[in-house]
């Protein structure tokens, strides 16, 4: 090679070398380039930009550093680097609605973000730093945030106690216990409840096979073309309990063939005394006589009834029992006879008191239902359905069992098949590629999969046993808030240090006093100790808070202090010996140790404290605004009248110096009242007497049943 | 050749300038219903559902639990006390009136009761009952459900946009 040609090539050569060069240092520069245009860099910047326009910039940026910020709680597993773009989760003064995330201030929270991360609540990817991996789940990161609506949830995960602040996250673990979804399912902390499906050892004397058929086929519980939940066609607030099953046509055939020959148990049919069916039987008044009485024992108080008001019909009632509105098309009437005197015999574990009926209201309220509660159309829609036969029953003895049937209802004799469905304890962690979305055109995430399980079964599984349940919006939320907090014992022993464990209750009477208890299920209505029902007054401390007379008189004709109420205590027809042991034992028992009786002698009340009490009540504290004595004042709090014939001086005076120390929910506010007011308030309530006076019947029986005013 | 050479070098720095700013990932604009707390339907429109905060729902569970009886026009326990009370309780989202009040006297007439700030003294004092937290709880659910709509008074540092 020439030097000529040398000199040639040398130019080219630097041409090639510059532009390479400059190639080099281009690609050089990405890596720095990129660097500085990472997405958490930007917020970084941009928190600086915005912290500027701020008045309190100084505040703002004590903080700041240009580096990944991160929460670091090793004993908890967690690394969140959310604060990293969150840069004003701890700022008060981001708190409003204005400031533009990723900025703003975390809303007020009991738990101090500091202290618990962000992930512990919301889930996502702490240690992600770029957008999309720390808040969806991608190919690498399995777990995106929890929808704030959910976000409940995870408050569960540690809180296995009810909180009052979580009320939807209680809503859903109350629906997981009343539909007994741990019938099928292990659902680690929620209680069996007090009612499963009814037992059907004896079914077939009670209902036809052509209303297990059509029972089968559609419950009554259903969602109407509006989407509205319907129970019998009236619409409802009422949560459906028998879910619907997809059977074939053999398969109804079979399940009513074999529950309609169930008959082992069958109860002894009671005839009421002929002279009263005689008197009665033609009596034209017999039917509106038995809806009164219907009415006066306040069936309605756990039974609604179909009612028009305003040309719409609605249910209206409890919900304690099942609605009766066709009950008389459904029931045998000599089953209903026999189950209304003893319906314990029938049903075990029923929620149903045992009244002391006479032959008279018995016969009334029976021809009454069995006249009036019905529906001639109810099963025009089932065809003709012949004798059982042997084989039909085999079959619908072996699908009761494949179904699930048994494991809601129980039979005499028939072992449901355990763990009959999946454990549910730990769905609430999974991952999206731990659950099967089958042929489900759902987003392929936790709360898609469990919210299409819960709607419709097979959409996600077309081979799914599990039934159709009619969820309206918040109940379906609210359940799936319950299933997303359930996510397994804690991987770590300091979270499983945090754990609120669920308060064991329990209320185990014993002696005359239990028999009674159980007879009338005091239990379902009322709580005692923390155990028992929310629809009538606590009776814990009852035998401090009221005369022993009082509750004699109030059991056997019980009268509503709060006059707005609908639901009430039901009339029990109760004897003196049954009354005089509740009350005896309510009395020895139910004591609350802060009212003291010794402490307060009620002889001491001079007539000027009476005096300064009424004035303290109707001026200085105007307690009129929320109780009512003599027919002026509020309906909020009881009914004043009675109050010297009603209430223990020693509880007046222990409630008026702090009502939640005696009942912790109760709503009358604690005052700030001076000890001398305190006396002179009890003094002046003490006064305030009424005779209970017996209710206005229309037949001289029932007056016969209640008693007249307390001799006090 | 030299055409080539600028063609690659340009589709590296191309490259390189592409790869660099890459797009945020889009945002979905977030209902603010579903991402609210709790919800409570506006009193005067049913249509109308307002989004809570934690802290606003803490203050509906107290009055729905304390409150209501008073302050409603229908209670979970059927016909309200109002039409007992003279003067007549405001309604909590009565906006023409309650918006005018500072937090600071709400809190004080929640703690103290009516007669403590010249109000009537059919308004008991709950600041035995509620702690300080719960009633400010209240405060911020009276806000939210207000109608007409509240408005914080102005301060000092709102002149400021937010950006």
């Amino acid at each position: 090679m020439s030097a000529e040609d040398m000199g040639k090539l040398t130019h080219r050569t630097r041409l090639v070398f510059a532009v390479s060069s400059l190639a080099f240092l281009a690609v050089l520069a990405i890596s720095p380039f990129k660097d500085f245009r990472r997405e958490w860099k930007q917020y970084k910047r941009s928190y600086l930009r915005f912290a500027q326009t701020r008045p309190d910039t100084k505040k703002l940026l004590a903080d700041y550093r240009p580096d990944i910020d991160q929460i670091w709680l090793p004993g908890m597993n967690i690394v969140d680097r959310c604060t990293t773009c969150h840069q004003g989760i701890t700022q008060a003064s981001l708190a409003d609605n204005a400031v533009p995330q990723p900025f703003r201030a975390h809303p007020l929270i009991p738990h101090n973000v500091r202290d618990w991360g962000c992930t512990v609540c919301h889930r996502g990817q702490g240690p992600a730093t770029e957008v999309a991996e720390a808040h969806e789940s991608t190919l690498a990161w399995e777990q995106p945030t929890l929808p704030t609506r959910f976000i409940q949830a995870s408050c569960g995960t540690c809180h296995y106690a009810d909180l009052p602040q979580t009320p939807q996250l209680t809503k859903g673990r109350e629906l997981l216990a009343e539909l007994n979804c741990q019938g099928c399912h292990r659902l680690p902390g929620i209680e069996r409840p007090a009612m499963l499906g009814p037992d059907l050892t004896n079914v077939g004397t009670k209902v036809s096979r052509e209303w297990i058929y059509k029972w089968l086929k559609e419950p009554r519980t259903i969602l109407d073309k509006d989407g509205n939940v319907t129970v019998n066609g009236y619409e409802t607030e009422e949560e459906p309990r028998m879910p619907k099953f997809r059977l074939t046509e053999t398969e109804l055939l079979a399940l009513s063939a074999y529950l309609s020959v169930q008959r082992a148990k069958a109860l002894l049919p009671y005839k009421i005394d002929s002279r009263i069916v005689a008197a009665w039987s033609k009596n034209p008044e017999l039917i509106s006589q038995g809806e009164l009485r219907f009415r006066q024992m306040f069936c309605s108080t756990c039974h609604a009834l179909a009612v028009t008001r305003a040309g719409e019909a609605k249910l209206i009632g409890g919900d304690i029992g099942p609605e009766l509105t066709k009950v008389g098309s459904k029931v045998n009437p000599d089953w209903l006879i026999a189950w209304l005197r003893d319906p314990q015999s029938y049903l075990p574990h029923t929620r149903m008191p045992r009244y002391g009926w006479s032959d008279e209201d018995l016969y009334k309220v029976t021809q009454y239902i069995t006249a009036k509660l019905t529906d001639s159309d109810l099963l025009t829609s089932v065809p003709q359905l012949r004798q059982p036969t042997e084989q039909e029953v085999q079959l619908g003895h072996r699908l009761f069992l494949e179904k699930g049937c048994a494991s809601c209802h129980l039979i005499e004799g028939l072992n449901p098949q355990k763990d009959f469905g999946p454990d549910l304890s730990a769905l609430g962690g999974k991952n999206a590629s731990e659950l099967e979305f089958g042929v489900a055109k759902i987003p392929h995430n936790l709360v898609s999969y469990i919210q299409a399980k819960l709607q419709d079964p097979i959409s996600v599984n077309p081979a799914a046993r599990m039934p159709q349940y009619n969820w309206n919006q918040a109940d379906l939320d609210a359940i799936t808030t319950a299933l997303l907090s359930m996510k397994g014992a804690p991987p770590t022993s300091a979270l499983q240090n945090l754990v609120v464990p669920r308060k064991e209750v329990a209320f185990r009477p014993t002696g005359a006093f239990a028999e009674v208890y159980e007879r009338y299920k005091c239990y379902t209505c009322h709580k005692f100790n923390g155990y028992g029902g929310d629809l009538a007054p606590e009776l814990t401390y009852e035998g401090s808070r009221a005369q022993r007379q009082w509750i004699v008189d109030f059991l056997k004709n019980p009268q509503t202090l709060r006059p707005t109420l609908i639901l009430r205590m039901p009339q029990f027809n109760m004897s003196d010996k049954d009354a005089a042991t509740l009350a005896d034992y309510m009395t020895m028992v139910l004591q609350h140790p802060a009212a003291n009786p010794a402490a307060v002698d009620a002889m001491q009340f001079t007539p000027a404290m009476v005096a300064l009490g009424k004035q303290l009540y109707e001026v200085k504290y105007q307690c009129q605004s929320c109780h009512t004595i003599g027919g002026t004042g509020g309906y909020v709090g009881p009914n004043l009248n009675n109050a010297g014939g009603w209430l223990t001086p020693a509880w007046i005076e222990a409630w008026l110096r702090d009502p939640q120390a005696l009942i912790p929910d109760t709503i009358e506010p604690r005052r700030n009242f001076r000890e001398d007011e305190v006396r002179a308030l009890t003094a002046y309530l003490m006064t305030l007497r009424q005779s209970i006076k017996p209710q206005k019947t229309a037949s001289a029986s029932v007056s016969r049943t209640a008693t007249h005013g307390p001799g006090l | 050749m030299r055409f080539h050479i600028w063609m690659s070098a340009l589709l590296l720095m191309t490259i390189a300038g592409v790869s660099g700013c890459r797009k945020y990932a889009e945002a979905a604009k977030a209902d603010p219903l579903l991402a609210a707390y709790d919800t409570e339907a506006d009193w005067t429109d049913a249509q109308h559902v307002i989004p809570l905060s934690y802290q606003q729902a803490q203050g509906k569970r107290i009055f729905y639990q304390d409150c209501v009886w008073c302050h409603a026009d229908a209670t979970p326990a059927g016909p309200s006390n109002r039409s007992n009370l003279t003067p007549v309780s405001p309604l909590l989202n009565d906006g023409a009136a309650l918006n005018a009040e500072s937090d600071e006297f709400m809190q004080n007439i929640i703690t103290l009761g009516g007669s403590a700030m010249g109000k009537s003294a059919m308004m008991p004092p709950y600041g035995k009952t509620l702690s300080a937290e719960e009633i400010r709880s209240v405060i911020a659910f009276t806000r939210a459900i207000a109608q007409p709509p509240y408005r914080p008074p102005a301060r000092p540092g709102s002149q400021y946009s937010a950006k």
